[in-house]
C-alpha cells in the first residue's frame, strides 16, 4: 500500500491522473504480469521451433510424399529456405512474428493469420460453449451438494464426478456417439456447419463434442466447489456474523459462501485452461471439426512449421491471458490480495 | 429454512472426517474396514498388477497375437475366452492383459521419470533460491503456456509409434508438473525451524534435501503421482487413439478400442471390454489418490 502520501502540486491534471492510474495496484499487477508474459511466449516459440527441427524429417519430405525425386525435394527444400540453419531460420520467423507477420503455410501459401482467424473461430465456440455447460451444471449442483453434506444428492454426485473425471475423453464420445448420432441421431456424428451457416444446425453439430469437453471439467469443479463451500461453511467468522443475523442456510450458501468459492474457482479455471485446449486437439479430431486443432495436428505431421508456429503462440497466448484475466479478477474481488505486495 | 443452524457446523468435513461406508463411524470396526476408500481401490489395482504381470506367467493364456483366423469375433464368456476373440481371432481377455502392461508400465514410467527429474529439479532450484530459481520458474512458467499435448504429438509423431517414443513424450507432461508441487512443498519447508536447525549445525544442503525435505514431502508426491498415473494412462491412450502410441498388433487398451471402433456397431464388446478396463483403472487411481491425500492432510 502506498503511505507515503507527498503532497506536490498538479502540473497539469492529467498528469496526476495518470500518477494516480500508474500507482493503483491493479493497472500495476497487469503491466507487471505483461512483461513476463512476453519471456513466456518467447520460450514457447523457441520450444516449438527446436522439437520441429530436431525430429527427423521435414516440410519437404512430407508434402511431396515419397515419390519426390532429390531436385525436387532440393528445389523445394530452397523456396521454403528450409536449407538454411536452424537459428537463421528462427531469427527470419521471429523477425517477422515481432512486425506482426506470422508467415505462409508451407502448403498451398496462405497466410498463416488467415488460416488461424479462419479456424479459431470454431475451437473458441466450442472452448465458450463447454464452459458455458459446465457452470451451469457445476455451480447449481456443487450448492445441493454443500446445502446436506452426506446426503443423497451429495453421494451420487460425488461418485459421478469420480468418474467423469475419469473417462477417457475418446471413450466418451464413442459412447456419446453411439447414444445420440447414431442410435436416435439427435446430433451428427460428425462434420461441422458455420454458425453463419444457421445457428440451430451449428449448434446441433458442436454439442456432442462440447459435452465431452465439459463432462471431466463438471466433475472437476463440482468436487473442488463443494469442498471449498464447505470449508467456508465451517470456518468463516462472516458465516457465524450471517447466522447471528439470522439468515437460513440456503441464504448464507447462496449469498455469501458461494461468492467467496468463486475466487477459488476462478484460478482453477484459469489453470485448466491448458489441458482444456489439449483436450480440444482430440475432440476435434474425432468429431472431424475444422478447428484450430485439428489444424495443429495436421501441420504438424506435416512439418508446417509456420502454421505450427503461429497456432501455440495463440495456444501459450491464451494461457497467458486467461492467468493474467484471473489474477486481475482475484484482486478486484479480494481487496485483500490487492493490497498485500507480492514478491 | 428448518434445518437447524448447527447442524452444518457440526457436520464433519468429508475430506478429512472417517470414510463413509456400512460401518460409519462407530467404534469397533477393524481398522481396513474404516478406510474403504483405500483399500478397495487399492485391493482392484493389486488385482489388476497381479493378473497383468503375472497370472500370464502361472497360467497358460493364450498368445495376444497369432489367434486362430478360423475363430474370430466369438462372443462374451465362449469356452477358453472367457472374453471373446477379436475379428482375427485374438483373444481379448489375453489382449486386455498384455495391453494392460503396457498402460501400467507406461503409467510408472512416466510418473517415476517425472519424479526424479522434475522432483530434484523442483527442490534442489527452490532451496537454492535466488536465480537458479528464477530461471527454472520462468521455463516452468513457458511449459504451463505450452499445451503439452501438442509437444506430445509432435514427439510421438517425430519419433513414430512405439512405447518408449511414448513414455518420453508423456514425460513432458510429467516432469514440469512435478518440478512445481516439490517447488511448491520445498518452499513450504525451507524456513521450517527443523531445517533451519539443520543448517546452522553444518549439514551440507544435499544432506538437508534428502535427510528433511525428502521425507516431509514424499507423501505429497505420492498421492500426486497417483492421480498422474491416472491421467497418464488415459492420455496413452489418447496417443494410441489418434495413431501415435502402442502400434498394432501389439495390444494396448488405447489401440484396442481405436480398432474396435471401426465395427462398434456390430460388435460393442470390442469397445466396452477395454474401455471398462481402461475406466476401473482410471477410477481407482484417482480414489486412492484422492483417499491418501485425505489421509495424510496434504494438499
Amino acid at each position: 500500500m502506498n503511505t507515503s502520501v507527498t503532497v506536490q502540486p498538479a502540473r497539469w491534471a492529467g498528469g496526476a491522473r495518470a500518477r494516480r492510474l500508474a500507482r493503483s495496484p491493479v493497472l500495476r499487477l497487469a503491466g507487471r504480469r505483461i512483461l513476463t508474459a512476453i519471456p513466456v511466449l518467447w520460450g514457447v516459440t523457441l520450444l516449438t521451433f527446436i522439437t520441429l527441427s530436431a525430429l527427423p524429417g521435414d516440410a519437404a519430405s512430407a508434402l511431396l510424399g515419397i515419390n519426390a525425386t532429390p531436385a525436387e525435394l532440393r528445389a523445394f527444400r530452397i523456396k521454403l529456405h528450409l536449407n538454411e540453419p536452424f537459428w537463421v531460420r528462427y531469427g527470419h520467423w521471429l523477425g517477422g512474428a515481432l512486425t506482426g507477420n506470422l508467415g505462409t503455410s508451407f502448403s498451398g501459401g496462405q497466410s498463416v493469420a488467415s488460416t488461424i482467424g479462419q479456424r479459431l473461430p470454431v475451437t473458441l465456440e466450442l472452448v465458450i460453449y463447454a464452459m458455458v455447460i459446465t457452470m451451469v451444471v457445476s455451480v447449481p449442483l456443487a450448492v445441493l451438494c454443500a446445502r446436506r453434506p452426506r446426503g443423497i444428492i451429495d453421494r451420487l454426485s460425488m461418485v459421478l464426478s469420480m468418474a467423469s473425471i475419469s473417462i477417457a475423453p475418446y471413450v466418451l464420445a464413442l459412447l456419446l456417439v453411439i447414444v445420440f448420432a447414431v442410435d436416435t441421431s439427435i446430433f451428427p456424428a460428425i462434420g461441422y456447419q458455420s454458425i453463419g451457416a444457421g445457428l440451430a444446425g451449428n449448434l446441433r453439430d458442436v454439442t456432442l463434442p462440447s459435452i465431452i469437453l465439459a463432462l471431466p471439467l463438471i466433475g472437476f469443479y463440482t468436487r473442488f466447489l463443494r469442498g471449498d463451500l464447505l470449508e467456508q461453511m465451517q470456518s468463516e467468522d462472516y458465516i457465524v456474523t450471517a447466522r447471528a443475523k439470522g439468515l437460513s442456510d440456503w441464504q448464507i450458501l447462496t449469498r455469501h459462501a458461494l461468492r467467496n468459492s468463486f475466487i477459488g474457482l476462478m484460478t482453477v479455471i484459469g489453470l485448466n485452461l491448458a489441458t482444456l485446449i489439449g483436450v480440444t486437439v482430440i475432440v476435434e479430431q474425432i468429431f472431424s471439426l475444422p478447428g484450430i486443432g485439428y489444424e495443429l495436428l495436421q501441420s504438424i505431421s506435416n512439418r508446417n512449421v509456420p502454421v505450427v508456429e503461429g497456432i501455440v503462440l495463440v495456444f501459450g497466448a491464451a494461457v497467458v491471458l486467461a492467468n493474467l484475466v484471473t489474477d486481475l479478477l482475484y484482486s478486484v474481488l479480494d481487496p485483500r490480495i490487492r493490497h498485500v505486495r507480492s514478491r | 429454512m428448518s434445518v437447524p443452524a448447527d447442524l452444518i457446523t457440526t457436520a464433519p468435513v468429508p475430506d478429512t472426517a472417517a470414510p463413509f461406508g456400512p460401518f460409519g463411524t462407530a467404534g469397533r470396526v477393524p481398522g481396513w474396514a474404516r478406510s474403504l476408500e483405500i483399500v478397495i481401490p487399492g485391493a482392484i489395482l493389486a488385482a489388476l498388477l497381479f493378473f497383468c504381470f503375472i497370472w500370464p506367467l502361472v497360467y497358460p493364456v493364450p498368445k495376444p497375437i497369432g489367434g486362430s483366423l478360423l475363430t474370430p469375433h466369438l462372443p462374451l464368456w465362449s469356452p477358453g475366452h472367457i472374453l471373446g476373440t477379436d475379428i482375427v481371432g485374438d483373444d481379448v481377455m489375453s489382449r486386455i492383459l498384455y495391453g494392460g502392461r503396457v498402460s501400467f508400465e507406461v503409467a510408472a514410467a512416466v510418473q517415476v521419470i517425472g519424479l526424479v527429474i522434475g522432483g530434484s529439479l523442483g527442490m534442489a532450484a527452490a532451496y537454492r533460491g535466488g536465480w537458479v530459481e528464477a530461471v527454472l520458474m520462468r521455463i516452468l512458467d513457458v511449459f504451463l503456456a505450452f499445451p503439452s499435448l501438442v509437444l506430445v504429438l509432435a514427439i510421438a509423431d517425430g519419433l513414430g509409434p512405439s512405447e518408449t517414443h511414448v513414455i518420453w513424450a508423456l514425460s513432458f507432461f510429467s516432469i514440469p508438473a512435478f518440478a512445481r508441487v516439490a517447488r511448491a512443498a520445498t518452499l513450504r519447508l525451507r524456513d521450517q525451524p527443523f531445517v533451519v536447525a539443520s543448517r546452522l549445525s553444518g549439514s551440507r544442503p544435499l544432506t538437508i534435501m534428502f535427510r528433511h525435505l525428502v521425507p516431509n514431502m514424499w507423501p505429497q508426491l505420492l498421492t500426486f503421482s497417483l492421480l498422474g498415473a491416472s491421467l497418464t494412462i488415459i492420455l496413452e491412450g489418447a496417443l494410441d487413439f489418434l495413431g501415435y502410441g502402442i502400434p498394432p498388433p501389439a495390444a494396448s487398451w488405447g489401440n484396442m478400442i481405436a480398432s474396435g471402433q471401426q465395427l462398434i456397431s456390430v460388435y460393442p464388446s470390442f469397445v466396452v471390454v477395454p474401455s471398462v478396463f481402461l475406466l476401473v483403472t482410471a477410477i481407482c487411481l484417482n480414489v486412492l489418490g484422492d483417499g491418501l491425500r485425505a489421509r495424510w492432510g496434504t494438499r
